[in-house]
């Protein structure tokens, strides 16, 4: 089912005929779904390939909804969550909220807003899906520099002039110049600011 | 009054007939002593004189030469004073024996009387105590329900959520330009099913709080255990508690009060887990077992991984009003041991290895031939 579907909808909740429920609703709106009786058995299943998101009861025996979302945090697997809950006391809900939820529906829930839920929670899987590919691109260019042109790469976003790195590494100005060059083209920088961006990006994905 | 004289004279008059017709046979006395004394046994003091003096005169005028009077020859006076003398004491002493031994015997009545009034006020007050041990019994019961009423709703609710659920996705599978029927057909079966689910938690809990007088029926302990368990189920859950059964197949029926049962299950069940939630260590695990001990007797056994017993005292969490929870009364353990004594069994506490504790009940197996005999006693 993963194969051929473009969006992923994870479940999990330990009563079997819910579970049944909410798998026949999302379908019911050409969704991919898959269901999991514990947060056990979802944890042994491969990750999706394609954007998710993950339905999870905040009650279960063993490890409970919240426990699960803060494992998933720990293991830096990011993956939007809506829980749904029998009985949704305030506490629980902002705890959730606070720890990235996309939503907190208690049961029984509006079918739309679970649906509406669903999608923002797609959207939200999607453009970080999207980021995360623009950050594997730049690092892959970034990899591709040559060692002088990184030491260039690091010296440039400092903001020294060309005389500056030249007078730094031991190089005269012109070959400086040469490798500043070779750093934009490949970096695929529009101008001295694009640089600094990516520069920074590089930094809080460490790379 | 007057027929106690009268025997005095006829038994007289019989001694003297048949001693009149054996004199030939017999000695002349021992008839009349014989008339003496059932006069006097019978009669009292009066008539026994009656007959003494009816015997002299008797034995004097058909006896005693000269024959047919009255009169006496000098050496019967003194075998007739002697005789005389003999009688009247026979005739004293009998009818006092008599007396005492009515006296006895009124005393004896009496007594008895009382007894059975006593018996009788005891029979009330006994009955009296059972109708308010039957009333605090369903009180707890009804208590041990509203605690876990958050877990009861909740288990009503979960197959709500999913009828919600089928019948929005339902009218979904129904929108559209062509209609998938086999999957809104699904839907509503799988609605119909939770709907017996909801309406069976439902059922369960009223049977459990209805008032009913004991019942003496063949129950299987086996499905009161499951039946309990999926009422904790829920409750379990909040704790973070993982119920587990091992149970006996083909467990042979006992006789007894299945309401009553499902409540000592209950209280032991949710024993347990309050064991549980206050020990802050380890696992958290309860499990309810049923088995044959080597008497064929039942045995239920309520194991929890909490935090255990007074290892001074295990005894203790029976006592009435004896409880380790701030909201707790401490009537539950109480109760279970009640009913269960009252089912003719037994109920006792133990340590559990590694940690917590076990609680077990045996309850004997009611032969066939048994099936009207022994039952519970209420």
């Amino acid at each position: 089912m993963k194969n051929n579907v473009t969006e992923m909808v994870f479940v999990i909740d330990d009563d079997e005929s819910m579970r049944e429920a909410l798998k026949s609703l999302i379908r019911s709106v050409g969704l991919g779904v898959e269901t999991f009786a514990s947060a056990h058995e979802f944890l042994q299943s491969s990750r999706p390939h394609v954007p998710a998101c993950l339905i999870l009861d905040v009650r279960m025996p063993g490890l409970s909804g919240l426990d699960l979302q803060r494992d998933l945090a720990e293991a830096n697997f990011h993956i939007p969550i809506i829980f749904i809950t029998g009985h949704g006391d305030i506490p629980m809900s902002v705890r959730a909220m606070k720890a990235g939820a996309v939503e907190f529906l208690t049961k029984p829930f509006r079918d739309q807003d679970l649906l509406d839920a669903i999608q923002q929670a797609l959207d939200r899987d999607r453009s970080a899906r999207a980021q995360q590919a623009d950050n594997a691109e730049l690092r892959t260019r970034y990899h591709s520099l040559t060692p002088r042109e990184t030491e260039v790469f690091a010296l440039v976003v400092k903001g020294l002039l060309n005389k500056q790195i030249a007078l730094q590494l031991g190089t005269s100005e012109i070959t400086v110049k040469l490798h500043r060059r070779q750093v934009m083209e490949k970096m695929h920088a529009g101008s001295l600011a694009d640089l600094v961006r990516m520069a920074e990006r590089l930094a809080t994905k460490g790379t | 009054m007057v027929w106690r004289y009268g025997l005095a004279v006829i038994t007289v008059a019989a001694a003297l007939i048949i001693t009149g017709w054996l004199k030939y046979y017999t000695d002349i006395t021992p008839l009349f002593y014989a008339a003496i004394v059932i006069s006097a046994w019978f009669g009292g003091m009066g008539p026994g004189l009656l007959a003494v003096v009816l015997a002299e005169v008797s034995i004097d005028y058909y006896f005693v030469e000269p024959l047919y009077t009255l009169r006496l020859g000098p050496k019967h006076i003194s075998f007739l004073v002697v005789f005389g003398v003999l009688a009247v004491l026979t005739s004293w002493m009998s009818s006092k024996r008599r007396r005492a031994e009515e006296g006895l015997r009124q005393a004896r009545d009496e007594l008895e009387m009382r007894v059975q009034e006593r018996t009788k006020e005891l029979r009330q007050a006994n009955e009296n105590l059972r109708e308010r041990q039957a009333e605090l019994t369903h009180v707890t019961r009804v208590m041990t329900l509203g605690e876990l009423t958050a877990s009861i709703a909740h288990e009503v609710n979960q197959p709500l959520a999913a009828i919600v659920t089928n019948g929005n996705a339902c009218l979904r599978w129904l929108a559209g330009a062509t209609p998938n029927l086999s999957e809104a057909r699904q839907a509503v079966e799988r609605i119909i099913k939770d709907s017996y689910r909801a309406s069976e938690v439902i059922s369960r809990v009223r049977s459990l709080v209805k008032k009913t007088p004991p019942r003496n029926d063949w129950v299987d302990l086996n499905e009161v255990i499951v039946e309990v368990l999926a009422l904790a189920q829920s409750e379990a859950r909040r704790n973070h508690v993982s119920l587990n059964r091992e149970l006996k197949q083909d467990l042979p029926r006992v006789r007894g009060d299945r309401v009553q049962l499902q409540q000592v299950v209950l209280n032991l069940i949710m024993n347990g887990m309050e064991a549980i939630a206050r020990s802050k260590n380890g696992s958290r695990e309860l499990s309810v077992g049923s088995d044959l001990d080597t008497a064929n007797n039942v045995i239920i056994a309520v194991r929890d991984s909490g935090e255990g017993l007074d290892s001074a005292d295990p005894a203790r969490v029976f006592d009435a009003f004896y409880t380790t929870k701030p909201e707790g009364m401490g009537m539950g353990l109480a109760i279970s041991r009640t009913i269960i004594e009252s089912h003719g069994g037994r109920l006792w506490a133990g340590a559990n290895s590694p940690q917590g504790a076990v609680f077990q009940f045996t309850l004997s197996t009611g032969d066939e031939e048994q099936r009207d005999g022994n039952g519970v006693r209420h």
